[in-house]
């Protein structure tokens, strides 16, 4: 892992400056059954192709984003801030 | 120790690398060695008349010099306690010991080199074959393996070798190779303004032009007419020295290529990671052994080696030579060597028709035999080479007395660094008889010999064209140089053509035993057939088996040639077969060099200076270090419990969280909730996964309406920040969370009259109608301004002050001053550890783990069902439906007997829970602790025994604190 990643707030910057914070996930209802708290909880996509996930310029500015990244290339294909989600379900409007 | 001089040199020579006005004075097993300044330890040692520099990897083989480049595994040492450097290319420093490994009891006289003629007990695979039945053979021959093989040993007394140190560089243009191709690139690409980073392994830049004595007409260089390939390089290095953007590393190997073009660099004991925005991969090609029995004997070397030691270091690499080529630089080599005054026996042409005629006519006129059309078969001589027998193209044989064997113009195009990157191709070129790179990755070009061809023209243009589009542009003469490139190619395919590579195999009918191919790892081309002939067919599980390439070069020495023989051996073209994966590092890199210095931050709070007065122990938590004890953790806890003590509790993770959301936000990620918290009132907080497994603890207090101040667990702190950052993101919440952790110290000062001795110093009403337990305000203490929480984890009326750092140790002294007629001390971590036990707080990660809830450990308490929604909420009350495994409860022995901190609790022998915490209570003189229980167990009174080592004591639960169970005292 070596690979550069674009921190929205400071730029380019070498891998190594940032925290992975895993898949971007759907935060389930609070009532949501057992079987959507548990696949949240323990089930990955672990997409082989681009995936969205949280980093954190750890440090830098630490803060935290989203990129979307191949994981079969290591490419990264955008980053950005994170979605609103000041909405309840925002990022499945979203079409995520 | 004498020494006897620098030993025996050739007249100066005019590039030469060694100033012959200093000498060096180096240890050598014990015998002082003198050499000259700009010597490597190498050439030092071959000045001498030492020739012997290792034994072999299995059969304990003697070995010599054979590439002077830092390439093959023949010349690797032990230097001041660092094992396996390659000394051909270390350098010389005044007072270095260096002494050769793997050998017993001395490389000169080694017990092993008897394995030699054992080879009959050591096929190829047979750490997979031989010694295993009766079964009890392989116990004991796997640790006597394990010694004879391997390489240098790490000096386990050490005290760390050299200190290793890391560096990161940014660049616009990486060049990998100093060599033409590689400084042309770096010219052109400086000359457009940019920064560039010459990369390159050897002291001084040039490559292969170092060595080449031929004259070349118009190299297309400025103005130049024409010149030897040593003027060339000298008049490169001239412009690289002075052409603005180029920085160059000396001796620096280029390890590493990963992606976004970083660079990975071992250069001394300096590891150094390059950034480029583009690269020029010019590592060029390396000259490669050939195949005929006994081709490793002292004296057989690469042409290039010869003429390095020879050119670079005034160092003569034998008397009488021998050279063997696949190509004209074989001729050159002979015309270098007799240059130096080496007689030179006979030049062996291995291609049916001698190239350029006119070459090998003034080789001939200078009274050298020249032997076309022939192959060597074997080379002779037990300590050092003493002759070949070489095989003429009518199969007459004949012997050739000589101490030195040049094996010239095969070569192995270095894509191992290259080949790292993904998009990366290199193919078996049947016309240039080289695998060369087809296909590059963005930002990534070659070019020079790594290209497969030999040319001085075509590389400098190659270096040119490399440059330019490096640096962004077009390369104006790029059709040029593709006809140039093709018209060499139409030149290999005539037969007999004037130069480029041929096959390495001399003699491809017949294998044999001690033919070899890896030096490194002693496999010979009898092997690979063997292995073969077992079904080891593909070329990747063939080197797996015989573990070919797999040694200290990488496959740099054999990798073409393990292919070819493959490829004979399966009947298999060379294409057919294809090539193993190339991966990091491309070569060696020391380990220290890797890890760099020691990355762990060491803190120290503001009272570092004030503990190590009075003596503390200190010990390392997290990153921090603090007072264990300042002597008597015994006599800390009775002060506390009788009279006053004051604790520095700076390494608390702090926490300001401000704005209109932030009670929301704390509501969101604690268990409990803050949104209704009065100002003035502080809370327990308790941090939980999304799961509901515990994460931190600690306490919020609410400063006024839109401000809290939180505190973590010393170790946590960035990580919890970094957690309410996340659970923040995207949430539009206003609020803004910020780490004050170093800008408070903090103190506790508890006890009986904690509150006599604190109203000697503040204005502020501590009484508890004023100020009760678990409340909160600010006042000035000693004239600096605090935060003053009063809160009870040694379980005594005490207040945590938190106030500017820079205050601290003013602070600690006051309290101290005014506290002396109460008795008060200071109490270190051990001290607080027992206090808090006698109190049952758990300390997290201490008494839970990854798996430990909220419910099991007894704080039902702390956890708000009854809002909508927090983080963990979910896995909470997915656990509250499940029945409890096992509870979090206190523990008493029956007497002074501690258990120690993990030991089992076991029934009927069988482990049912473990101890977390455990102490002698100072309350109730019995040993106490924490506890995980079955919940059946986790009552008031039930029995429960404790195993320790064979025994098994006896203890009683207890659900309630051992000191002051009601918390009386913390409300007085």
């Amino acid at each position: 892992m070596a690979f550069l990643l674009n921190c929205p707030n400071c730029g380019q910057r070498n891998v190594y400056d940032f925290r992975f914070g895993g898949e971007v996930l759907t935060r389930p209802a609070p009532d949501a059954s057992n079987e959507d708290l548990t696949a949240y909880l323990y089930g990955r996509e672990n997409a082989d192709g681009p995936q969205r996930e949280w980093w954190n310029h750890n440090l830098g500015c630490r803060k935290w984003f989203v990129a979307v990244r191949d994981t079969h290339t290591n490419e990264v294909i955008e980053t950005s801030w994170a979605p609103d989600i000041s909405v309840p379900n925002a990022e499945e409007s979203d079409g995520q | 120790m004498a020494s006897n001089g620098t030993g025996e040199r050739l007249s100066p020579g005019k590039h030469e690398l060694i100033d012959r006005e200093v000498v060096v004075d180096f240890e050598f097993e014990g015998k002082l060695i003198t050499a000259h300044q700009g010597d490597t330890v190498g050439s030092a040692l071959t000045a001498v008349g030492i020739d012997l520099l290792s034994r072999s990897f299995k059969y304990h083989r003697r070995r010599g010099l054979l590439c002077v480049a830092g390439n093959c595994p023949n010349c690797l040492m032990t230097v001041d306690g660092v094992p396996n450097v390659r000394t051909c290319t270390m350098p010389v420093t005044g007072g270095m010991t260096v002494r050769r490994q793997n050998a017993w009891p001395s490389v000169d006289h080694d017990f092993g080199s008897i394995l030699d003629r054992m080879d009959r007990l050591l096929p190829v695979g047979f750490y997979y074959k031989v010694f295993h039945k009766p079964k009890i053979l392989w116990g004991i021959m796997r640790p006597i393996i394990r010694r004879i093989a391997g390489l240098g040993r790490v000096d386990t007394s050490s005290d760390g070798g050299p200190a290793y140190t890391h560096r990161n560089v940014h660049t616009d243009v990486g060049v990998v190779g100093g060599g033409p191709a590689g400084m042309m690139a770096a010219l052109e690409a400086a000359a457009t303004g940019l920064d560039v980073t010459l990369i390159d392994d050897q002291p001084l830049l040039g490559g292969q032009l170092l060595l080449d004595a031929t004259r070349h007409t118009d190299p297309a260089i400025d103005d130049m007419q024409d010149g030897t390939g040593q003027e060339i390089a000298e008049v490169l290095r001239q412009r690289v020295a002075q052409q603005p953007g180029i920085t160059v590393l000396n001796g620096a190997t280029a390890f590493g290529f990963y992606q976004d073009n970083l660079v990975s660099i071992h250069h001394g004991n300096e590891a150094i990671e390059v950034r480029a925005g583009r690269v020029v991969i010019a590592t060029g090609a390396i000259e490669i052994p050939m195949q005929f029995e006994n081709n490793d004997r002292p004296g057989v070397m690469l042409a290039s080696g010869a003429l390095r030691l020879a050119n670079l270091y005034g160092v003569t690499p034998g008397k009488r030579a021998v050279v063997i080529t696949a190509d004209d630089s074989g001729y050159s080599t002979a015309l270098a060597l007799l240059d130096t005054g080496i007689t030179v026996a006979a030049v062996i042409d291995m291609r049916p028709e001698p190239g350029t005629s006119e070459l090998a006519e003034s080789v001939r006129s200078r009274g050298v035999e020249v032997l076309v059309g022939h192959r060597v078969v074997s080379a002779s001589g037990t300590k050092r080479v003493s002759g070949v027998r070489v095989i003429g193209p009518d199969s007459s044989e004949r012997n050739i007395r000589c101490d030195l064997v040049c094996m010239a113009g095969v070569w192995n195009p270095s894509t191992g660094l290259l080949l790292q990157q993904s998009d990366t191709a290199v193919e078996y070129d049947e016309q240039l008889r080289e695998s060369v790179p087809v296909e590059l990755p963005e930002g990534v070009y070659v070019a020079g010999a790594i290209t497969g061809i030999h040319d001085l023209k075509i590389t400098l243009a190659q270096g040119k064209a490399a440059g330019r589009q490096a640096a962004g542009f077009d390369y104006e003469d790029a059709s040029l140089l593709r006809a140039g490139e093709r018209d060499y190619r139409a030149r290999m395919r005539a037969p007999g053509s004037s130069s480029g590579s041929q096959t390495v195999l001399s003699n491809p009918v017949k294998t044999a035993k001690k033919e070899f191919i890896c030096f490194c790892e002693d496999v010979s081309s009898k092997d690979v057939e063997v292995a073969v002939s077992e079904g080891f067919g593909d070329i990747q599980t063939l080197k797996r088996y015989t573990t070919a390439t797999m040694g200290p070069c990488q496959g740099k020495m054999c990798h073409s040639s393990f292919i070819e023989s493959a490829a004979l051996q399966t009947g298999k073209t060379i294409a057919a077969i294809g090539r193993t994966t190339a991966r990091p590092p491309a070569q060696g890199v020391p380990l220290g060099a890797l890890a760099g210095p020691g990355h762990m931050p060491r803190k120290r709070t503001a009272l570092d200076d004030v503990h190590r007065r009075l003596g503390a122990e200190m010990v390392e938590v997290g990153p921090w270090l603090r007072a264990h004890n300042y002597g008597s953790p015994q006599d800390e806890v009775v002060t506390v419990r009788n009279r006053v003590g004051i604790i520095d509790v700076s390494t608390l993770g702090k926490l300001d969280v401000r704005g209109p959301d932030a009670g929301a936000l704390l509501d969101k990620v604690y268990t409990h909730r803050f949104s209704n918290l009065r100002e003035g009132r502080i809370r327990y907080g308790l941090l939980v996964g999304e799961n509901g497994s515990i994460m931190d603890d600690g306490t919020v207090t609410r400063l006024a309406d839109d401000h809290y101040f939180v505190t973590t667990t010393t170790g946590n702190i960035d990580a919890i920040e970094d957690w309410f950052n996340w659970w923040l993101a995207g949430t539009g919440m206003e609020v803004f969370v910020t780490n004050v952790s170093s800008a408070f110290a903090a103190i506790n000062v508890a006890g009986p009259r904690a509150r006599e001795t604190l109203v000697k110093l503040t204005d502020v009403d501590l009484s508890t109608d004023a100020l009760g337990y678990m409340r909160s305000t600010r006042g000035m203490v000693a004239g600096v301004p605090c935060i003053f929480l009063r809160i009870g984890f040694v379980g005594e009326t005490g207040w945590e002050l938190h106030f500017p750092t820079e205050y601290a140790e003013h602070m600690w002294n006051a309290l101290m001053e005014v506290g002396a007629e109460f008795g008060i001390a200071p109490f270190g971590l051990e001290a607080q550890r027992v206090l808090r036990l006698e109190k049952g707080h758990i300390i997290v990660s201490q008494d839970t783990d990854a798996a430990s809830d909220p419910l099991d450990a007894g704080m039902r308490w702390a956890v708000r069902f009854d809002k909508p929604d927090f983080i963990g909420r979910g896995g909470l009350v997915a656990n509250r439906s499940r029945p409890s495994e096992e509870k979090l409860v206190g523990f008493v022995m029956h007497d002074r007997f501690v258990p120690e901190d993990g030991q089992p609790i076991v029934k009927n022998g069988v482990p049912i829970g473990r101890v977390t915490s455990s102490r002698l209570s100072p309350t109730l003189d019995k040993g106490f602790g924490l506890a995980w229980v079955p919940e059946k167990l986790a009552r008031e009174g039930a029995e429960i025994f404790i195993r320790s080592g064979k025994t098994d004591s006896p203890a009683i639960v207890t659900l309630k604190p051992v000191y002051d169970p009601d918390g009386l005292k913390l409300r007085e």
